[in-house]
């Protein structure tokens, strides 16, 4: 089995795997110009659109522009154009020099500047076929797998998400993190119920204590919503499907991301190590912000466990979808990559969490998912609401 | 984590576990070898469910994925189905919270 | 205040089963969930006459939170300007999309329902999608009923407080909304930052019966910073007179929760959403807004997949930098002319949002994402 795909090699080091433009607006107000900006360009081109406001609290927005400049220097980026109203909170310049750091190659549109839609549109897509001019000569090199960020996450689960799927994609994280790599599941919220267990095998007291804070404040929130996260689980469905505890719940979920030790925990969007092992990312369970926390860190592919048929991918992260259901496999497979269902046909989940780490090693190599194929590319940013935030006062 | 599945049967996550997972519905009365010894299912236990793979005795683990995911609440025997009705969550019951007890 | 001509003027609007009246006569495709939004877009994109609200929401939402987004939904399907609406869900969420059409036929909505998991994945999502979209689009009342200003549910939203907005923008929005209400129509606002600044000021502005559901307006933002916070800082700087010159000098006679629709026949309704265009519109088309004017300062030029949006700004230079996207330029247009384009507007010309053809849709959350 092959240890390497050939990669584009960035000038920070970091290897990404496809070679996109990205169109990335400041706030919401922007969002519709730079999704059309986007549709004027090839499959190289694609937008982040997002719902998050032209004036934020502080907090909220220092995570916003986080994860922006994350997805700007995600290394399956080749260059950027950065869209804003104007008179937006984020300044699109200081945006694009943040992301240009790493040398990225970057440019802004100001649609107040252009003079309105029609010429912001017509800018936008001179601006986004020069970007691509400069990059789209990019070479692919050969890379080693310990190259690779590969985030983990699960959606629509069921009876077999916890001991099919996530289980043999936790063998394929073993399997790249014994290679060199790096592999990061997040869903805060999943790990109520085993975080002690997950909390044991963290390499020290630092990233014990952080993951027991983060759950504690997750579930804090949630009550905040009046709802009592740990006394409701397993639920009526769950206990149907067999799921007896919440331990069992969680750690079949936790089974995503494999059995190494647990070498770090990073903030929603926050840089993922390279060669950095298996690291935790606080998220909400929330599929589609989880994602993009992961690939605003630098993954540059996803693996996604689904029982029930999850269907949604990510712009600039190929997304593999992975099922343990046969019965979603046989009728949603024009949506699915990898069928982890053989398991109840007597696979061993070694022999399945292989097939997975093929599946990465070829997608990463250029083969596209499914979900790529179809351009199906959900994009959401977690925005920390005001009821998170505990003051009255307008920042 | 291994993973194997013991004669088309039982999923078995982690060599330490004592249950494993039946991977279809099974019948009463269906017999399987679990590494040299005979496991005969007791009950009917549908798809996705846990049969109990060695004996257990009230307060002992329940072990799936290498961890403790409960403790039995009564007696099991071997081949039996084990579930909410024989066994608990040691952190966080929700019925106890309910209840006013304490949370893990 | 003389009494503007265009009260005498009439336009071709659709009537609807509860005799409000619609400008626009969509198709809506509506996704009860994020992962289903882009099957919703293209579906959309492949019926003429159909519409959809892509958003990120109806998944990892608790309470209140996931209450809000179903109300929206509901509410967004009864929007006079929406003639039949396609459910469209994914199959294991939260909000499901068989829920929302089972609601909304029991209120009397032409509705079609699927699920990309219930009919087998995303191609065939679309397919059939597109044929119940054409469906509802071909049965759509062609029927132009004859209407006036007293017709107009007006949405109206400041998305912004700067100088130019306060004094020249929101001045004559107000005088828009005093005429539209004189004719029988009603006016709906948002923008809750101007109350939570200004408690006392606003309970003052209150009709009498509508003061508990202010109080339960002020109760949910205690203690919590505006989502809009640039417009929070600035209402808390001006007095509420200064921040509240679009409602026209009108009595609040009902305020309303985001997502419920208006509940009143005639006057000023305030909506409790925040002044950030995109879910600040949505929330007036929930409550029932068949048009919405829109001040802006800075010159957002979105416009919203249910109602036509017109821009106005009251600072000269975004009326400068952006003259296509900008209908009224506040310094040099009266109110009588606003109620002539307003008319127009209803009448089926184009706003500059619907010419270039941009839109921005967004629901407001109350909690966070789980």
């Amino acid at each position: 089995m092959n240890g390497t795909f050939d990669g584009y090699r960035r000038p920070d080091g970091r290897v990404g795997v496809r070679n996109y433009v990205a169109v990335i607006p400041t706030s919401v107000a922007a969002a519709a110009v730079a999704t059309a900006v986007a549709d004027e360009g090839g499959a190289w081109a694609r937008a982040t659109p997002h719902q998050l406001g032209t004036s934020q609290p502080d907090a909220a927005r220092r995570q916003t522009e986080r994860v922006l400049v994350g997805i700007g220097q995600n290394p399956n980026v080749g260059g950027a154009l950065v869209v804003e109203l104007g008179t937006e909170d984020i300044d699109a310049a200081a945006l694009a020099d943040r992301i240009a750091a790493d040398g990225t190659t970057v440019e802004t549109l100001t649609i107040r500047e252009t003079g309105g839609t029609e010429a912001a549109l017509d800018e936008g897509e001179t601006r986004l076929h020069r970007l691509n001019d400069e990059i789209k000569g990019a070479r692919r090199e050969e890379a080693d797998v310990a190259e690779l960020v590969f985030g983990v996450e699960c959606g629509g689960s069921d009876a077999t998400s916890g001991i099919a799927a996530n289980p043999g994609v936790g063998a394929a994280c073993d399997r790249l993190v014994d290679a060199g790599g790096t592999a990061c599941f997040s869903e805060t919220p999943e790990f109520i119920g085993a975080e002690h267990i997950l909390a044991d095998r963290c390499v020290d007291d630092e990233t014990r204590r952080r993951l027991l804070d983060r759950v504690e404040a997750r579930e804090g929130m949630a009550e905040l919503m009046g709802v009592d996260l740990r006394g409701a689980q397993p639920t009526p469905g769950n206990q149907e499907g067999g799921l007896t505890t919440i331990e069992e719940k969680s750690l079949g979920a936790i089974a995503k991301g494999g059995t190494t030790p647990v070498r770090g925990i990073v903030d929603y969007g926050e840089t993922l190590p390279v060669g950095g092992g298996l690291v935790l990312m606080d998220t909400p369970g929330y599929d589609v912000e989880s994602v993009v926390g992961k690939v605003a860190g630098g993954a540059q592919v996803v693996a996604f466990t689904t029982g029930r048929g999850s269907t949604t991918g990510n712009p600039i992260a190929p997304v593999i979808k992975v099922t343990g259901n046969p019965k979603t496999w046989a009728k949603m497979s024009n949506n699915m990559d990898v069928n982890a269902g053989t398991v109840f046909d007597g696979e061993s989940i070694d022999s399945v969490g292989e097939r997975v780490f093929e599946t990465l090693v070829d997608v990463a190599d250029g083969r596209q998912t499914e979900s790529e194929r179809r351009r199906l590319e959900e994009f959401a940013i977690n925005e920390i609401q005001p009821e998170e935030l505990t003051t009255g006062v307008d920042a | 984590m291994k993973g194997r599945v013991l004669d088309d049967t039982l999923l078995l996550l982690s060599d330490d576990d004592n249950v494993g997972t039946a991977v279809d519905d099974l019948d009463e009365g269906t017999a399987l070898d679990y590494d040299g010894r005979s496991v005969v299912v007791a009950e009917d236990v549908p798809f996705g469910h846990k049969v109990a793979l060695e004996p257990l005795a009230p307060g002992d683990e329940v072990r799936k994925y290498g961890e403790i995911i409960g403790t039995a609440t009564q007696s099991v025997e071997r081949g039996e189905w084990v579930h909410t009705h024989n066994c608990e969550s040691t952190r966080g019951r929700g019925d106890q919270a309910a209840a006013g007890g304490e949370r893990a | 205040m003389s009494v503007p001509t265009a009260a005498e003027r009439t336009f071709q609007g659709v009537r609807r089963a509860d005799d409000a009246v619609g400008v626009r006569n969509n198709v809506l495709v509506l996704p009860s969930v994020i992962c289903s939004h882009i099957v919703a877009d293209r579906i959309a994109a492949n019926v003429d006459g159909a519409v959809s609200t892509p958003h990120d929401h109806g998944c990892a939402q608790l309470g209140a939170d996931n209450d809000q987004t179903w109300r929206t939904f509901l509410s967004l399907a009864e929007n006079p300007n929406v003639a039949g609406t396609v459910v469209v869900g994914l199959g294991c969420e939260e909000i499901q999309s068989d829920d929302v059409a089972t609601a909304l036929e029991s209120r009397d909505v032409p509705v079609r329902e699927l699920s990309i998991q219930g009919v087998g994945g995303t191609d065939e999502c679309v397919a059939r999608g597109v044929e119940f979209a054409s469906e509802l689009a071909e049965s759509r009342p062609t029927e132009a009923s004859t209407a006036d200003l007293g017709d107009l549910t007006l949405g109206i939203v400041s998305s912004d407080l700067d100088a130019t907005t306060r004094e020249v923008a929101d001045p004559l929005v107000g005088e828009v909304a005093h005429a539209v209400v004189e004719a029988g129509g009603r006016v709906v606002a948002a923008g809750n930052e101007r109350v939570t600044a200004h408690p006392a000021a606003a309970r003052e502005a209150t009709a009498g019966d509508a003061r508990d559901a202010l109080d339960d307006l002020l109760d949910r933002h205690e203690g919590h910073p505006s989502r809009a916070s640039g417009v929070g800082r600035v209402a808390r700087e001006h007095a509420f007179e200064d921040v509240t010159r679009s409602w026209g000098g009108l009595d609040v006679s009902a305020v309303r929760p985001y997502g419920d629709p208006v509940g009143i026949d005639e006057g000023l309704a305030l909506v409790d959403a925040p002044s950030r265009f995109a879910e600040a519109t949505t929330g007036l088309a929930a409550a029932g807004a068949n048009v919405v004017l829109h001040a802006t300062g800075d010159g957002v030029l979105t416009g919203h997949p249910l109602v036509p949006v017109v821009k106005v700004t009251g600072d000269e230079r975004t009326a400068a930098a952006l003259p296509d996207d900008v209908d009224i330029d506040a310094t040099a247009t009266d109110a009588d002319d606003v109620l002539d384009y307003l008319l127009d507007v209803a009448d089926g010309q184009e706003c500059c949002a619907e010419a270039h053809g941009l839109t921005e849709f967004a629901i407001t959350r109350v909690g966070p994402s789980m």
